[in-house]
């Protein structure tokens, strides 16, 4: 006898079509999942604090509309920090520890690239208009940057810049081949966008009296260090020698340029490679020459290494001692010998002269870029120190409604330090005029313990005028590993030597549309959802619901027994289990 | 064709026939061979199927469960320990009559440990719900997957076909490798319903009441009863395809035959030699074969052994306290049978112990000269 089965029917198998919501199985459990988002120590490290797992994750998943904006949010130059930055966020990759850094850089200047067809805006912060005004002296990264956040919380600005177009060092300094002008141009055409009041060709103490800037609710100055040191030494004034600066800011603005033959250039720092490089492309062979080693030079690694790659020679321990013009009309420097000896106050090691031992280099020209001071003689005397501007930890001068940062105040000298200068006084000028003290608040918005803070924290806190405490900083120990697989990094294609020397053409090639994709692919996440369906696949419960559209995780709790797997599995420790309420 | 292969690959050579297209499996001395040939035939696309490497015998039987109910048809191999581990999914397999078709080596289980022949492990499954067929040696044990899977797939109840440790499992013989176009039509594609579709969302294993409970297990009762018939004429229908059979009992020389040897799996064999030497010698000695164990095949049982005086079964197995599991279970049989007969429990070859024809022989003259009915099993320890 063959029994007939109705095998669709519930009473074969155990099926059942109606609900299980009616069992309220949350009530079983004693803690919940809770999603608990850390810092990444990308972003930590970042002076700007980009939000680094969030755009790469945009990134990865082709949605670079979506990763601009993420950046944009807290710094409005990913096209020059794609391109310039000097990059810690990979130095502090968690995924060192596993293999190799994400390509954190290259994947910014892919975010720009990819979206600078349509060129999209930037939004306001802020709904509300704000009658205030605000003055914003110098146009340079600092500048830009606080400009543009101060315009997005709703404040009136004026922008003043001395020379006839804005961008400060990134157009006037770095020169073409490492950040095209046009790079420059889109990003500060989209900051104007949200308008602005520019003032180009207006030197403040000069066409415009520092004091007229009181009729500013608030004033930021950001002047830049545009005045190159001296050597004082014998001969440093002759013609054949150059400042850093001047010949930079020479081929920046399109001149044509001789230099001669060889070229001796002085200084290890960041302007020193962007002369050498350069007196190679104008033709020249170029020695640097510095009074420490190698791994004291202050400028980025990346371009010293480049700058080899291109056929800079460097001699070290080097100090020059007397320039003199010789009748073949050469330069022939004369340099003492140093060795490195102790410590200074920086820590850094110190170079001092071996005895009796000089030696000279005879060259067509000498370009001295060791170092830019700052031009303080329209600033009221109060507010300068030691060649710099002095402010505290919120960028406040002693005069209380004027804010300073960016290369004029005592903070290291690079572009995306400045971009992080810029949007930390805009926070503190609009806390000054609500009337917080930013102490408290600083604390609350900082990402991590480096120095950056967070527009977005700050936002969520403002129109109540309380902020919840900073998330914490995600450390390599506390991913779990096992989910992951080794992978190769992408570095960016280059050109290569012979054409990059041939002109100014940008050296870097940026990567392309597949080794973003899957460059970004790589990113750990750290402490943020990448939507990576993990804690969705092992719930048993099946309460997790995840929509990565809208970026949003939610786990249905009147269900949810609480049994913390999904805290587990969690690759990158975004979910904590806490003692149910 | 003829091949000279090991019991375990003639099951690994079965579930490929069969076009199984979802095996989930935890390997385990001495199964391990019958996983290995699969995940190689994997790699090298004979198989046509996913070899699921999961992470416990727990998983892979919860990873067939899943696939099954999608409809599909599904197998799994073990032994010993990992059968035990799979215990609570036994139950669920059962419960959500899902057709699964499981090899189980038989291995004894610790402790102490070992890894030899002995049927406690498949034995100590017995109330999970499951079929359990026990072969003889390799070409049965690939015929019996193949049946398997008709028998397991008309009354929706997993299957579990068991093949001793080592004396099957690794001895080779020359096997009979069934033509794929064969197979084919007697294992056509399976149809079986999708119990997970998205138009119509349900979840499985519920809570229930009580009555529907126990509504559910009668209903698998009468489905397992059904097996009985079912196993019996797939056998017919395969012999007819394939000329082999083997029947869900197998009764040899039991005519006239005054005590009767009862016996499973390889020892069957050597009870065949045995009964040829004792004959010889003038003793009327007949064999039973049980190859079908669950549903126990109790009609079949009382019907080839009606008349006879005397039974000697020969138990691999032993339920401590009581005896072996192959005696309890054909006492409870013949209780019912008028002047039943008297049944003698020998426990032998436990731990993978020899079984010769010698020691056949010896149990054989054992039974026969008792005269009395014996409560507790009697143990050969030579």
């Amino acid at each position: 006898m063959e029994i007939e089965h109705d095998v669709s029917s519930e009473l074969v198998i155990p099926i059942s079509y109606g609900s299980s919501e009616v069992i309220e199985t949350g009530k079983w459990g004693f803690e919940k999942p809770e999603a608990a988002f850390m810092t990444a120590p990308c972003q930590e490290v970042c002076p700007a604090g980009n939000p680094i797992p969030q755009f790469l994750y945009f990134a990865g998943e082709g949605r670079y509309q979506e990763a601009l904006e993420a950046i944009l949010n807290e710094n409005p130059f990913p096209g020059v920090c794609g391109r310039v930055c000097f990059h810690p966020c990979e130095k502090d990759c968690n995924r060192i520890q596993y293999d190799e850094a994400v390509s954190i850089h290259a994947l910014e200047r892919r975010v720009f690239d990819a979206t600078s067809s349509h060129a999209p805006g930037i939004p306001p912060l802020s709904s509300s208009v704000n009658a205030k005004r605000i003055a914003v002296v110098g146009a340079g990264p600092a500048g830009l940057s606080a400009a543009c956040f101060l315009r997005r919380l709703g404040y009136r600005v004026t922008l003043f810049e001395a020379r006839k177009e804005l961008g400060g060092v990134m157009r006037w300094g770095i020169p073409e081949y490492r950040l095209p002008k046009s790079i420059v141009k889109k990003e500060i055409k989209r900051i104007l966008q949200l308008s602005i009041d520019v003032k180009t060709g207006v030197k403040v103490g000069k066409e415009f009296f520092f004091r007229e800037l009181d009729r500013f609710d608030a004033v930021f100055l950001s002047p830049g260090a545009g005045s190159s040191l001296s050597l004082g030494i014998e001969g440093e004034d002759l013609k054949k020698v150059w400042r850093g600066g001047d010949f930079l800011n020479r081929i920046n603005s399109g001149g044509k340029i001789k230099i001669g033959k060889e070229v001796i250039v002085i200084g290890g720092g960041n302007t020193a490679m962007d002369v050498a490089r350069s007196a190679l492309r104008l033709g020249s062979k170029v020695t640097v020459a510095y009074r420490r080693t190698r791994a004291e030079m202050p400028a980025i690694q990346d371009e010293i290494h480049e700058a080899e790659q291109e056929g800079v020679r460097f001699e070290f321990l080097l100090q020059p001692v007397k320039i003199s013009l010789l009748k073949n009309n050469k330069v022939r420097v004369k340099f003492q010998r140093m060795k490195l000896w102790g410590k200074d106050r920086s820590k850094r090691p110190k170079a001092i002269p071996v005895e009796g031992s000089t030696l000279t280099r005879d060259a067509d020209r000498l370009i001295q870029a060791v170092g830019e001071g700052v031009d303080l003689s329209w600033i009221p005397e109060t507010v300068g120190q030691n060649g710099l501007i002095d402010v505290n930890l919120s960028l406040a001068t002693s005069h209380p409604k004027i804010f300073a940062g960016g290369d004029a105040v005592d903070q290291p000298r690079t572009i995306v330090t400045a971009i992080g200068a810029g949007k930390k006084a805009a926070i503190a000028i609009d806390l000054y005029l609500r009337g917080h003290h930013p102490n408290g608040v600083f604390s609350r918005i900082r990402v991590g313990k480096r120095g950056a803070l967070s527009m977005e924290a700050y936002l969520s806190g403002r129109n109540e005028g309380t902020w919840s405490q900073p998330k914490e900083v995600i450390s390599y120990p506390q991913l779990h590993t096992l989910y992951f697989e080794h992978s190769q990094r992408v570095e960016m294609s280059k050109l290569d030597r012979m054409t990059a020397l041939k002109d100014f053409s940008e050296v870097n090639l940026g990567l392309t549309r597949e080794e973003a994709r899957i460059s970004a692919l790589r990113c750990f996440s750290c402490g943020t959802c990448n939507y990576c369906y993990n804690c969705y696949f092992f719930c048993p419960e099946g309460v997790v619901t995840l929509d990565p559209q809208r970026r949003i995780r939610t786990v249905d709790l009147e269900h949810c027994k609480g049994c913390g797997t999904c805290a587990k599995v969690c690759p990158r420790n975004g979910v904590v289990m806490k003692e149910a309420g | 064709m003829k091949e000279f292969i090991t019991g375990n690959h003639a099951v690994a050579r079965a579930v490929r026939l069969c076009r199984t297209p979802l095996i989930a499996a935890y390997p385990i001395t001495p199964q391990t061979p019958i996983y290995e040939k699969l995940s190689e035939w994997e790699a090298s696309g004979e198989l046509k199927g996913i070899m699921m490497r999961t992470e416990s015998e727990h998983s892979a039987m919860a990873s067939c469960i899943a696939a099954s109910l999608t409809g599909v048809r599904t197998f799994t191999a073990t032994s010993s320990q990992g059968l035990a581990l799979m215990h609570e999914m036994l139950h669920f397999a059962a419960g959500c009559r899902v057709p699964v078709v499981m090899a189980n080596v038989n291995r004894l289980l610790a402790a102490p440990w070992g890894f030899w022949a002995d049927q406690q492990d498949s034995l100590s499954q017995r109330d999970t719900g499951w079929i359990q067929l026990y072969c003889e040696n390799g070409q049965e044990s690939l015929d019996t997957v193949i049946q398997a899977y008709r028998i397991a797939e008309q009354v929706f109840l997993p299957a579990m076909i068991c093949l001793e440790a080592f004396v099957v499992s690794h001895f080779m013989e020359p096997v009979e490798i069934p033509d794929q176009v064969q197979v084919d039509r007697f294992l056509p594609p399976l149809n079986l319903p999708h119990r997970f579709d998205i138009d119509k969302p349900g979840y499985l294993v519920p809570v229930v009441p009580p009555e529907l409970y126990r509504k559910y297990k009668h209903m698998s009762q009468t489905s397992m009863n059904s097996v009985k018939e079912i196993a019996d004429r797939v056998d017919r229908e395969f012999r007819e395809e394939f000329g082999r059979g083997y029947g869900i009992i197998e009764p040899v020389m039991l005519e006239d035959a005054e005590i009767v040897i009862v016996t499973s799996g390889s020892i069957t064999s050597t009870a065949r030699i045995a009964i040829k030497t004792l004959r010889g010698q003038g003793h009327k000695v007949g064999l039973l074969k049980i190859r079908l164990f669950r549903p126990f095949p109790v009609e079949a049982i009382q019907h080839s052994l009606q008349g006879k005086k005397k039974i000697a079964v020969i138990d691999r197995n032993i339920s401590l306290g009581s005896g072996g599991i192959f005696c309890q279970e054909l006492r409870a049989a013949l209780v019912h049978s008028s002047d039943h007969p008297l049944t003698f429990s020998y426990i032998a070859g436990i731990g993978g112990t020899d079984v010769d024809p010698e020691i056949i022989e010896k149990i054989a003259l054992d039974a026969m000269k008792r005269g009395e009915p014996v409560d507790t099993p009697i143990w050969i320890m030579d």
